[in-house]
């Protein structure tokens, strides 16, 4: 039931003109793809500086909420123009990019590092007095930083794989793989 | 100087090989070098945006410095040693390919001005610099990275 509604919602929005105008384009696509990867060195790149302070691994004399306080109004930035970017790009391929196994992984993967950042941050506000300025924080801040990294890491290779067709719901796959990837239609993507 | 005999090496080497015998070992190279623009990105706009007074404004901007340029580094292997592997794959495509050009002398101007220029100035005392200076070497210093990787995001597009 999910799976129809959310492929009658891609067609919809497949149907509207400017959704084919950008996936027609010679150089939109192109251009909004490119903004989206760049931008992932402003939001991804903060990121891993405030991870690598909580890992201990950059930045250990300085107060590690300092750290997260600074870099949080610029990664902010790069994540709002990843999600514009990114529903763009998927605006301009939506019946495909619904039923790609990758896309439900990628979503998944940025609700769980949402999740862990949410945690993370009231977990840091709520004890990082008492170790802020250790050069290195707690275990599981730690880990929580650690977390960070790895779900965010799954994002990128998720998003970078939405383009590979390995498991295309067009091709012959378990049938594991057609329950994951969501098919209702099969050839929808060329419809 | 031709390159082409290198090129011609590498379509020839065990690396490309393996790449174009496996094709998902291509694809799963290319998002470690992803991960790697993100690392190294990410220095190179923590360390400049602090040299223009725009972030981490109350850290000595030597500091930042010094911490964002070790993982600068690592960011910078990982790309290159992606980077290499990538190339196997489609040397001879790439060797005619006018963006794959342009990223590699944006790399290599990069990889000089870091080095060359960038660290040995940044080494000392910046106050002693001239705030001007700082602000060129930063300005420069986004403009030839963001350079490498828009070029090197346009090499599928060419």
């Amino acid at each position: 039931m999910l799976n129809e509604t959310l492929l009658s919602l891609a067609r919809w929005l497949d149907s509207q003109s400017w959704s084919t105008q950008i996936h027609e384009s010679i150089y939109l696509y192109s251009w909004i793809e490119t903004t989206h990867v760049l931008s992932l060195m402003i939001f991804l790149g903060m990121l891993c500086v405030i991870d690598l302070r909580m890992l201990g691994w950059a930045f250990d004399k300085v107060p590690a909420s300092t750290i997260a306080n600074r870099l949080d109004k610029p990664m902010m930035i790069g994540f709002a123009i990843m999600l514009i970017s990114g529903f763009l790009l998927y605006y301009a391929i939506p019946v495909r990019t619904t039923q790609s196994i990758w896309f439900r992984t990628k979503v998944i993967l940025l609700i769980l590092a949402g999740i862990n950042a949410f945690l993370f941050r009231a977990k840091m506000q709520a004890s990082a007095s008492s170790w802020d300025l250790d050069p290195i924080p707690p275990k599981r801040i730690r880990v929580g930083a650690g977390l960070s990294l790895l779900l965010w890491s799954g994002v990128v290779i998720t998003g970078r794989a939405i383009a590979y067709d390995w498991f295309d719901c067009r091709r012959e796959l378990p049938y594991m793989m057609y329950w994951a990837a969501g098919c209702v239609d099969e050839m929808a993507a060329f419809q | 100087m031709d390159l082409y005999p290198l090129f011609e090496w590498l379509d020839t080497s065990l690396l490309a090989d393996i790449s174009k015998a496996y094709g998902g070992t291509f694809a799963v190279i290319q998002m470690f070098h992803l991960m790697g623009m993100a690392l190294m990105g990410g220095m190179v706009l923590v360390g400049d945006l602090r040299l223009l007074n725009i972030l981490l404004k109350d850290l000595p901007s030597e500091m930042v410095i010094e911490n964002t340029h070790k993982w600068f580094g690592v960011g910078l292997t990982i790309m290159i040693m992606s980077g290499i592997f990538m190339s196997s794959a489609v040397a001879m495509k790439l060797y005619y390919n006018s963006m794959f050009a342009a990223k590699m002398a944006a790399l290599a101007t990069g990889i000089v001005f870091v080095y060359a220029i960038r660290k040995p100035l940044l080494a000392g005392d910046h106050t002693e610099l001239n705030p001007w200076t700082l602000r060129i070497v930063a300005v420069t210093s986004i403009m030839i990275w963001f350079t490498v990787a828009a070029s090197g995001r346009w090499i599928g597009f060419s």
